[in-house]
Parts: structure tokens; C-alpha cells; sequence
């Protein structure tokens, strides 16, 4: 049988982010990926180097629209500690809320984007119903659903009043009730464990080898969180604790973004209820002075790492950003190897991606005989299909 | 979880290839030549268990590359190994069969910096769009936007 190679993408509707995978196939089973990831490069770090300090949170801000507040926060913790500005605990705390707020309305996202891969469409609109709650919380508390702006070098922008407090209290309770249910549907219901259960393994040490980072990495029993190993922010006075699952398939991927869901709900009601009096920011200087930091976040995805040059003017020498996607890639490559055509967009989705919208597959053999093009929606039915088949046999 | 890295251990592991110093808690940075990085790593995995790559920070100081190896490990202190490359001659060997991660950061850093990691098994165009002009490498400081040009659009001939 000849190989052929598959190419998806650069568009692609179910995720975010357009990435172009071209997937070399033996019959029906995977034997090797290559991929490109030009499409959305905006020079981003280069513009970061023309702006000063003030200007340049909100663009870095846009690095991504789902995890805002990480790329924010990673950037002002940097300059924070090259200034050795002490920022006050209540704004560290308002922090930690929008940074596991946004934690949880990204899992809640993916755990939707992966029942609708599997076609399990009652729960994409639960989960989408339910994280209007986080989004709702999110714009009371910041102003927007997206791209928060809370932060500054310095503090936070806004405060949190006695009134959204409770409010916010209030509401945490239903959602506490809806992620219960997700639990018990991710465990019981048979359309998720036929189609999560045993699909994309990455053991132990291949998750070590290949450098995966957060939830893939947590779901293969890597006990690695940056909110514990290098904690930043309020972490280290918060009672939580790290997920991690043994599983290694999407199945586990799958448990411990549950798991943290039901961490960061814990969290937040921590921080409300604990939230200290005081300021919300220090008066920042203009200039950093000549110093070099890694700065480490938590993303949803995994880590994040922003490394900061400042050179005793107003704007960073280098910023080089390493997203958790960039470092889960060498894994998925892996991961796809030897499984079935029709499981790439759930081990693809598995690793929650920052990938894109509208999406082209086209399918040709090598010698050029046959071509025929696929949607991401005809795929994720020949996906559906051959798992039904395969269930008759 | 074992203990964070000592001072004292890195030093006797990898003293031998430069300068080691404690830049604050759970951060240690080794100087060292570009020549030594392969070895360097190989130790670091074998004697202080750094087997996670967390980034390979590049970057251009105007005089010449500074490239910087991000480790980490059950240690959870971040082992950073620094080089310089001069400008005329960008070459470094790859440490992609070492650290199967830095393939990819490599890829990454050869488009817009214009490094060449000799032994790259797959040294291609990652980041840029596929009609980027060759030899030009964005994040060099003497590089320059060029408001006229637009790679990655859509060229004259469509209206």
C-alpha cells in the first residue's frame, strides 16, 4: 500500500489559530506528520520591542485571545521583579481570580470542542451555556469578556467592590453543580469513553521525552504546575492541589481538565473570601534597569514562558514568548503515530490547541490519481462512522 | 519532588565548562562556548536530572547571537546555559537528538534569527509565511519592517 499524504488545514473550524498539518498515511493508519505554523505570525515579538512598558501589556495581551490574562501577567511579573516592585496581596489575589476564571472558561471551551468532536452535541451546548457564567463574572469584573486589561506593571486596574464579591459568591454554587455532572457524563457516558479511551497514548516517559507541557503532560502522571513548583501571583497561599491522571490517553487529558476545573472553582472561592484589604497597585518607574528574567506561568495549556531582556530604558531589549502549544507539538507528532485517520481531530483537540477556524482537507494519492477534498465536518463524521463500524465488529 | 538544585552541585558538574552562578533562587545560569553546549546538556541530563527543555531563548545583543538552553527537572530549578555565536558565522550544532523538544524551538529560531543548527534533521521554514524573502531574518536587530513589502498577502495581480 503507497503512502499518501494527507494535508489539514491551515483553516480549521472546530479550534483556534489556523496550523497546516500534512499527515503521511499508510492505508488507513498514521505513519508520520510535518506541520506549518505561519499563518497567524504577526511579529508580535518585534513590535514589543518598538513600545514602552505601558503600551506593550495590552499588545501582548493579543497574543492570544483565550489566554489573555497569561500572556499579561507573565510579562508584568517579569518587569515587577526586574523593577523589585512589591505588589501588593490584593491585587496579586485579583489576579489569581482572572487567571483561574480564565482557566476555567478554557477548559470549559475545550471539554465542549471534544464532545462535538466525538459528535456528543448535548454536551457542547451545556458546556457553552455554563461558561456564559465564567464569561459573565469575567466582564463584571474586568469590563470585557476577552482581553481583560486588568493588568498593569505595578498592580491591577481595577478593584473588585463588596457587591460583585457576593455576586460573584453567589453564583459559583450552579456551576459547581454543572461540572459535577460533567464528571459523572466524562465517566459514564459510553460515546466519550468509546471514543476518549485508549486514544492518543503518550506514556510517562514519552511525555518526559518530548517536552510536554500542562494538562497532556498531567494526564500521562508528569506532576508538573508551575503554580506549585514555581509559584507566582497569590499560588503559594492557596490551598490547592495539582491533578494528575495515570491514563495517558485522551480520556485522562479529559480528567484532569476536570479535575482542574473543580481546583480552580476551589481557588476562586478562596480568593474572594480571602481577598485582603488594601491597594491594588504601586506606583511603577518608568525605566527597567538592565537585567535579564524567565518568567514562568501556568497557561490552561500548560507552561508559558515569557523571557524578558531590559536594557535601563523604557522598553524590553527581547521578549521571546514560548507558548504550551509550540512545546505540545513535538508530542502530537508522536501521538498520532500509528492510530487511525479517523482519530486526529479528537487526539488533535486533545492537546487543546491554539489553532483556527474554517478548515479544508484534501485528500491525494501519491501518484496523483485521485483527489477528493474533505471538510473538518466530513472528517468529523468519517470519524463518528468508522468508530460506529468499528464498534459492530 | 526532590530538593531544588545546589549551587554547588551544578558547579561541579559543569564548572568545567564556564562560569556558574546563582542568579536568584531557583534560577542557575552557566556561561559557556558554543563547542561545549552538547556536552554540557548530555551532563546536565545525566547528573543533575534536568530532562525537560523549556526554551531555547535567542536573541541579538548588536554585537552577536546569545542563545540560552531553559532547563528544568524533578528538581523544579531552572538550569539556564548561555553561549554567544558571532554574527558573521551563525552556526551551532543541533541538540535536537539530545532534547527531541529543541527541534522545533531550533526550526524556530533558524527563521527569524537566521541560526544554523548543523545536524537538524528537518531545518526548515516554520514560523514565516512560505513567501517570506530568503535572507532576510526579522528578529535581527539591524532588520528593519518594510512598510512597502507584504509577504503572506495577497500579491498585485489580485484586486
Amino acid at each position: 500500500m503507497p503512502q499518501v499524504i494527507l494535508p489539514i488545514g491551515p483553516q480549521h473550524p472546530a479550534l483556534k489559530e489556523p496550523v497546516n498539518f500534512k499527515v503521511i498515511v499508510d492505508g488507513e493508519t498514521i505513519v508520520g506528520l510535518e506541520l506549518d505554523v505561519s499563518y497567524t505570525h504577526r511579529g508580535i515579538e518585534k513590535a514589543a520591542e518598538q513600545r514602552d512598558f505601558i503600551r506593550v501589556v495590552p499588545l501582548l495581551e493579543r497574543v492570544c485571545g483565550i489566554c489573555s490574562h497569561a500572556h499579561g501577567t507573565a510579562f508584568v511579573m517579569g518587569i515587577e521583579e526586574v523593577m523589585q516592585l512589591e505588589i501588593p496581596p490584593r491585587a496579586q489575589y485579583i489576579r489569581t481570580i482572572v487567571a483561574e476564571l480564565e482557566r476555567m472558561h478554557s477548559h470549559i471551551l475545550w471539554l465542549g470542542v471534544a464532545a462535538h468532536v466525538v459528535g456528543f452535541n448535548t454536551l457542547f451546548m451545556w458546556t457553552w451555556r455554563d461558561r456564559e457564567t465564567t464569561q459573565d463574572l469575567l466582564e463584571e469584573m474586568t469590563g470585557n469578556r476577552m482581553n481583560y486589561g486588568i493588568n498593569e506593571v505595578g498592580g491591577v486596574r481595577r478593584d473588585l467592590t463588596p457587591g460583585q464579591i457576593t455576586s460573584a459568591l453567589s453564583r459559583l454554587p450552579k456551576l459547581e453543580e454543572q461540572i459535577a455532572k460533567y464528571v459523572d457524563m466524562v465517566m459514564n457516558q459510553e460515546t466519550m469513553l468509546l471514543r476518549f479511551r485508549g486514544i492518543g497514548k503518550l506514556s510517562k516517559a514519552e511525555a518526559l521525552k518530548y517536552g510536554t507541557v500542562g494538562p497532556t503532560a498531567r494526564a500521562s502522571g508528569v506532576d508538573y504546575d508551575i503554580r506549585r513548583d514555581d509559584p507566582y501571583i497569590a499560588y503559594s497561599e492557596i490551598p490547592w492541589k495539582v491533578v494528575t491522571d495515570t491514563s495517558g490517553d485522551v480520556f485522562g487529558r479529559t480528567l484532569v481538565r476536570i479535575g482542574e476545573l473543580q481546583e480552580s472553582l476551589g481557588i476562586i472561592r478562596y480568593c474572594l473570601e480571602h481577598l485582603p484589604e488594601g491597594q491594588i497597585g504601586v506606583p511603577a518607574p518608568k525605566v527597567a534597569p538592565v537585567a535579564e528574567i524567565l518568567s514562568r506561568y501556568e497557561a490552561p495549556r500548560g507552561e508559558l514562558v515569557h523571557f524578558i531582556r531590559t536594557n535601563n530604558t523604557d522598553r524590553v531589549e527581547r521578549i521571546d514568548i514560548r507558548t504550551p502549544t509550540l512545546a505540545n507539538w513535538t508530542s502530537v507528532t508522536v501521538s498520532l503515530v500509528n492510530q487511525n485517520i479517523a482519530d486526529i481531530p479528537v487526539i488533535v483537540a486533545a492537546i487543546d490547541p491554539c489553532l483556527s477556524c474554517t478548515s479544508r482537507i484534501t485528500i491525494l494519492s501519491e501518484r496523483g490519481r485521485k483527489t477528493a477534498e474533505m471538510t473538518w465536518d466530513q472528517l468529523s463524521e468519517y470519524g463518528r462512522k468508522s468508530s460506529r463500524e468499528r464498534d459492530r465488529c | 519532588m526532590s530538593g531544588p538544585l545546589e549551587l554547588e552541585q551544578v558547579k561541579s558538574a559543569l564548572e568545567r565548562f564556564g562560569t556558574v552562578e546563582q542568579v536568584r533562587s531557583n534560577r542557575i545560569k552557566v556561561k559557556t562556548v558554543p563547542d561545549k553546549v552538547r556536552e554540557a546538556l548530555f551532563r546536565a541530563q545525566a547528573l543533575l536530572a534536568c530532562d525537560h527543555l523549556i526554551q531555547i531563548s535567542a536573541m541579538d545583543n548588536g554585537l552577536s547571537f546569545e542563545l540560552i538552553y531553559h532547563l528544568t527537572g524533578p528538581h523544579r530549578t531552572v538550569l539556564a546555559i548561555a553561549i554567544e555565536l558571532p554574527r558573521e558565522r551563525p552556526e551551532m550544532p543541533t541538540t535536537s537528538d539530545i532534547l527531541p523538544p529543541a527541534g522545533i524551538y531550533e526550526r524556530q529560531i533558524y527563521d527569524l534569527f537566521g541560526i544554523v543548527f548543523t545536524g537538524h534533521p528537518n531545518l526548515k521554514r516554520i514560523i514565516l509565511s512560505e513567501d517570506w524573502p530568503e535572507g532576510e531574518y526579522p528578529m535581527r536587530k539591524d532588520w528593519k519592517p518594510k512598510p512597502r513589502t507584504k509577504p503572506g498577502s495577497v500579491g498585485e495581480e489580485v484586486k
